[in-house]
C-alpha cells in the first residue's frame, strides 16, 4: 500500500518530465545564464515551445514577459507581434491556460518588474482578464493587493485598479470608496489616489467629507493629513463638479489644505474659482487689533 | 488611595474632552475661535487661533477684528507700581519665552531675553506709584542693552505670548483680562494662502484680478507676495497677448481650428502656456481642456483691462530702483513693458538703462524692452548713446542693433568710425553684424582695413564676425 504512494509521485514526475517542452527548458535555461543577448534568443526558444504546444501557459507567459520591440527591426513582422498589447495577450493566454497560478503571479510578481514596458503587458492582460476572464477573482486579488502590508503591491494594484476604473467605473468606483474605510492608511491613501485617477464625479462626495474630516472634533474621526490632502488632489482631477468642494475648502480658514485646494482649481482654469480666490486676497492680517474689554 | 486615582481619572477625562474640542466660545469678547486644522501648523509652519465667528457689536465687534484672522500672539500689558509689581510682571512676562519688552519713558521699547528660565535680568527698581531703575547688574542682560540707565523711569512691562492651541489662547486672555481693561492680538497672514491664490489668479486668466494684483504689489508688505503678484501679472500680460489667437476660436465658436489658419508664434506660445495642442501633421490646433476652453471665453475682458492702462502705468514705475528695492520685481516689470511695448515706457525705460545705481543686467534688460518697442524708441537710445557713460551707450547700441534700420544703421556706422573706446566699438560691430545689410557689412570691412596691422580684440572680433558671415551664407 505504501509503495503506490511513493510510486504516483514518481510516475508524475516522470511525465512531467517527459511533458516539458525543450524549447521551453532551454529558453528558461537561457534566461538564468549569463550569455550576451540572453533574453532575445530566450524568446525565439518559447516561440518555438507555443509553436509546438499552443497551449503551453508558461511559454505564453515568458514570451510576454521577455519579448521586446528592440529585438526586431520595424518591418519584420516580428516587431507587431512584441507590441505591449500582444505580450499582454500571451500573459493573458497563460492566464487562461491556468487562472489560478498566472492571476496571482501577474498581480504580485509582474507588475511588480522594473520595466514599464512589462507592467504595461501585464496590465493589458489583467485588463484581459477583467473584459473576459473570471472577473470576481481579479477583484479579489486587487483588493487583496491594496490591502497588503507592502506598499509596492498596494502601489500596483491602485494602478491597475484606476486603469480599470477609467473605462468602468461603475464597478471600480463602489469598491474604491468602500476601501476608504480600510483601517491601513496606505490603502485608504491608494484607493484616494485610483479615484482621482478614474476622474468619476460620483467620489466626489465621499472625498469631500474625507477632507472636511481633518477638524473633527475626535482625533480618531479625522482623516490623516497626507491622505486628506491626496483627497484635494483627487478632487482636482475629476474636475468638473468637484469646483464647488474645491470651492468650500478654500473658504475654511482653519483647512491647512486651502493652498492644495487653490493649486488644483488654479489648474482646472474654472471661472467659478475667481471670486472666491479674490476674497481669500481681501483678509486682513499681519496687524496688531487692540481689543477694549468691557469687563 | 482609590480617591487620588479617581482625581486622576476625572484630569484625564478633562483633559480629554478639553484636548478634542476644536472650537471655543469667548464669552469675554463675544467670539468664536478655532483650533488650526491639526496638521496646518506642521506644514506652514504656522500657530494660533482662528477667529471663525463674530457676534455683532461684541468687544471682537468694535474692535474690526474679522474672521478668518490668525492669532498668533496674544499681549498683555503688567501695570508696573512698585518694586513688587515690577518682580512680580518680569516673571511672568518671561515665563514660557523668556523674554519680555520692557517700556521705558522717553525711549524705545526694549526686548530683554534671558538664556534660560531663572536667570536675572539684572535691574533693581525703587519707588511707588511709579519706578524708576535703581540698579543695573553688570554682566546682565539689562546691563548688555547700553540703553538703560540708572533713573530710568519704567512705564510697563510688555509680554507677547505665542498661541499653539485654544488652552493657551483661553489662559493668555484670562490673565491679561485680570490686570488691564484691554489686550492686543497679533495676527499673522497665513501668507502661502495668499501668495498661492496670486499664483493662481495668474493662472486663470481672469480681468478680475488685475487690480488684486495690482493692489498688493503696490501695499503689501509682504515680499514673497509682492513677487508672486508681479509674477502672475506678467504672465496676465502673456496671455493677454494672445487675445487674437483665442478670438479666432471664439468668432467661430468652435475649439479646434486648422493649425495653419493661426499665427505660428501665438501657437507657439500658447502651446508652451499649456493652452493649446497644436497637431502638424493632422494640421489641426485644439484649445486644451479645461484651461485653453474656459481661457477663450474670457481672453477679451483679460485683453481690455490690461490694456487699459494702469497696468502700464505701475510697470513704468516700479522699474525704478527708487520705487522698487527688490530687482526681481523690477525685471518682472521691465519683462511686462517689453510685452506690451507701450510708447509711453520709452522715457522710463531709458532712464533704466542710464541708472549708474542700478545692476548691470536690469540695465540692459531696459535696453532689451527698448529693443522689443522698436523704431519708436530709436531716437531715444540714439540720445542715451551720445550723452550716456560707457554702459550705457553699450546697452543702447546693443538695443539699436537688434531694432535695425536705415537710420539706426548709419547711426551706428558713424558712431563706429568716430569712437575711439575700444569697449564701444566691439558692441559696435556686433550690433552692425546684427543689421547684416550691404552698407553694414562694407561698413564693417572698412574697420577690418583700418584695424589691419593690429592685433587687438576688435580685430580679432572682426575676424570673427566675418568668419561667421561666410558660413552662414554657405
Amino acid at each position: 500500500m505504501k509503495k503506490i504512494f511513493l510510486i504516483f509521485p514518481l510516475v508524475l514526475f516522470i511525465v512531467g518530465c517527459g511533458n516539458q517542452n525543450e524549447h521551453l527548458a532551454k529558453g528558461k535555461e537561457l534566461i538564468k545564464s549569463d550569455k550576451r543577448r540572453k533574453e532575445e534568443r530566450a524568446v525565439r526558444e518559447f516561440k518555438l515551445a507555443i509553436e509546438q504546444e499552443s497551449d503551453n501557459a508558461e511559454a505564453h507567459y515568458l514570451l510576454g514577459f521577455y519579448d521586446s520591440q528592440e529585438f526586431y527591426e520595424t518591418d519584420q513582422p516580428d516587431w507587431n507581434q512584441a507590441s505591449i498589447a500582444q505580450r499582454g495577450q500571451h500573459m493573458f493566454k497563460a492566464y487562461q491556460e491556468d487562472s489560478g497560478e498566472y492571476l496571482e503571479i501577474l498581480i504580485f510578481d509582474t507588475l511588480r518588474d522594473d520595466d514599464v514596458n512589462v507592467q504595461n503587458a501585464a496590465l493589458e492582460a489583467l485588463t484581459l482578464v477583467y473584459q473576459q476572464g473570471d472577473r470576481k477573482q481579479l477583484l479579489k486579488q486587487l483588493q487583496k493587493a491594496i490591502k497588503s502590508k507592502d506598499n509596492r503591491d498596494r502601489h500596483d494594484a491602485h494602478w491597475v485598479m484606476a486603469n480599470i476604473g477609467k473605462s468602468d467605473p461603475t464597478t471600480m468606483v463602489p469598491i474604491l470608496i468602500e476601501l476608504l474605510k480600510h483601517n491601513q492608511v496606505g490603502t485608504r491613501l491608494n484607493a484616494v489616489k485610483a479615484l482621482g485617477e478614474i476622474g468619476n464625479e460620483n467620489a466626489i462626495p465621499v472625498l469631500a467629507a474625507l477632507i472636511e474630516s481633518g477638524s473633527a472634533k475626535r482625533k480618531r474621526d479625522r482623516e490623516e493629513p497626507e491622505v486628506r490632502q491626496l483627497a484635494v488632489a483627487a478632487l482636482g482631477k475629476i474636475g468638473g463638479k468637484a469646483v464647488p468642494e474645491l470651492v468650500k475648502i478654500t473658504q475654511n480658514k482653519g483647512s491647512s489644505l486651502r493652498v492644495d485646494a487653490i493649486r488644483a482649481l488654479s489648474t482646472l482654469g474654472d471661472e467659478k474659482a475667481v471670486q472666491p480666490l479674490l476674497d481669500a486676497l481681501k483678509e486682513k492680517s499681519s496687524r496688531e487689533v487692540v481689543v477694549e474689554l468691557s469687563n | 488611595m482609590f480617591r487620588n486615582v479617581l482625581i486622576i481619572l476625572i484630569f484625564i477625562t478633562l483633559a480629554f474632552t478639553l484636548g478634542c474640542e476644536n472650537h471655543y466660545y469667548d464669552a469675554r469678547l463675544k467670539m468664536e475661535v478655532q483650533q488650526l486644522d491639526s496638521d496646518l501648523e506642521n506644514r506652514w509652519s504656522t500657530s494660533g487661533v482662528v477667529v471663525s465667528a463674530i457676534t455683532s457689536n461684541g468687544p471682537a465687534d468694535k474692535a474690526e477684528l474679522s474672521s478668518g484672522e490668525l492669532i498668533s500672539y496674544v499681549i498683555g500689558e503688567y501695570p508696573v507700581q512698585n518694586p513688587r509689581e515690577f518682580k512680580r510682571a518680569v516673571k511672568r512676562a518671561m515665563a514660557d519665552d523668556n523674554n519680555m519688552l520692557l517700556y521705558l519713558k522717553g525711549k524705545q521699547p526694549l526686548r530683554i531675553a534671558i538664556r534660560k528660565l531663572g536667570d536675572k535680568v539684572g535691574l533693581e527698581v525703587e519707588g511707588s506709584g511709579s519706578v524708576r531703575i535703581k540698579e543695573i547688574t553688570p554682566g546682565t542682560p539689562a546691563a548688555n542693552s547700553n540703553a538703560i540707565q540708572v533713573g530710568d523711569v519704567v512705564e510697563k512691562i510688555v509680554d507677547e505670548r505665542k498661541i499653539y492651541s485654544l488652552n493657551d489662547y483661553k489662559k493668555s486672555v484670562n490673565e491679561f483680562a485680570e490686570l488691564n481693561a484691554y489686550l492686543t492680538f497679533r495676527t499673522t497672514e497665513l501668507i502661502g494662502v495668499k501668495i498661492a491664490a496670486v499664483s493662481a489668479l495668474g493662472n486663470l486668466g481672469d480681468a478680475r484680478a488685475v487690480e488684486s494684483l495690482i493692489e498688493i504689489l503696490k501695499n503689501s508688505n509682504e515680499l514673497a507676495l509682492r513677487k508672486a503678484a508681479a509674477r502672475s501679472l506678467e504672465r496676465l500680460v502673456a496671455l493677454s497677448e494672445l487675445n487674437p489667437l483665442f478670438q479666432q476660436f471664439q468668432q467661430e465658436d468652435v475649439n479646434q481650428l486648422p493649425a495653419d489658419t493661426l499665427d505660428s508664434q501665438h501657437s507657439e506660445s500658447a502651446e508652451i502656456l499649456g493652452l493649446l495642442l497644436v497637431d502638424r501633421v493632422a494640421n489641426t490646433a485644439t484649445l486644451e481642456v479645461p484651461f485653453g476652453i474656459q481661457f477663450r471665453h474670457r481672453s477679451k475682458a483679460l485683453y481690455q483691462k490690461v490694456n487699459e492702462g494702469s497696468l502700464v502705468k505701475l510697470a513704468e514705475q516700479y522699474i525704478q530702483i527708487a520705487t522698487e528695492p527688490e530687482q526681481e520685481i523690477r525685471r518682472t516689470c521691465l519683462s511686462i513693458l517689453g510685452t506690451l511695448k507701450p510708447i509711453s515706457a520709452i522715457e522710463p525705460l531709458v532712464k533704466v538703462l542710464r541708472d549708474n545705481n542700478e545692476i548691470p543686467g536690469i540695465r540692459f534688460q531696459a535696453g532689451l524692452a527698448l529693443s522689443q518697442i522698436g523704431t519708436p524708441a530709436v531716437d531715444a537710445l540714439i540720445a542715451a548713446f551720445n550723452e550716456a557713460d560707457t554702459a550705457a551707450k553699450d546697452i543702447a547700441a546693443s538695443a539699436l542693433g537688434t531694432i535695425g534700420g536705415i537710420q539706426t544703421r548709419d547711426f551706428l556706422i558713424n558712431a563706429l568710425e568716430t569712437t575711439d573706446d575700444p569697449a564701444i566699438q566691439l558692441t559696435l560691430v556686433d550690433a552692425i553684424a546684427k543689421i547684416g545689410d550691404e552698407s553694414a557689412l562694407s561698413a564693417l570691412e572698412r574697420q577690418r582695413q583700418r584695424f589691419q596691422e593690429d592685433d587687438s580684440a576688435i580685430r580679432i572680433f572682426l575676424d570673427e564676425v566675418f568668419s561667421r558671415l561666410t558660413t552662414h551664407s554657405q
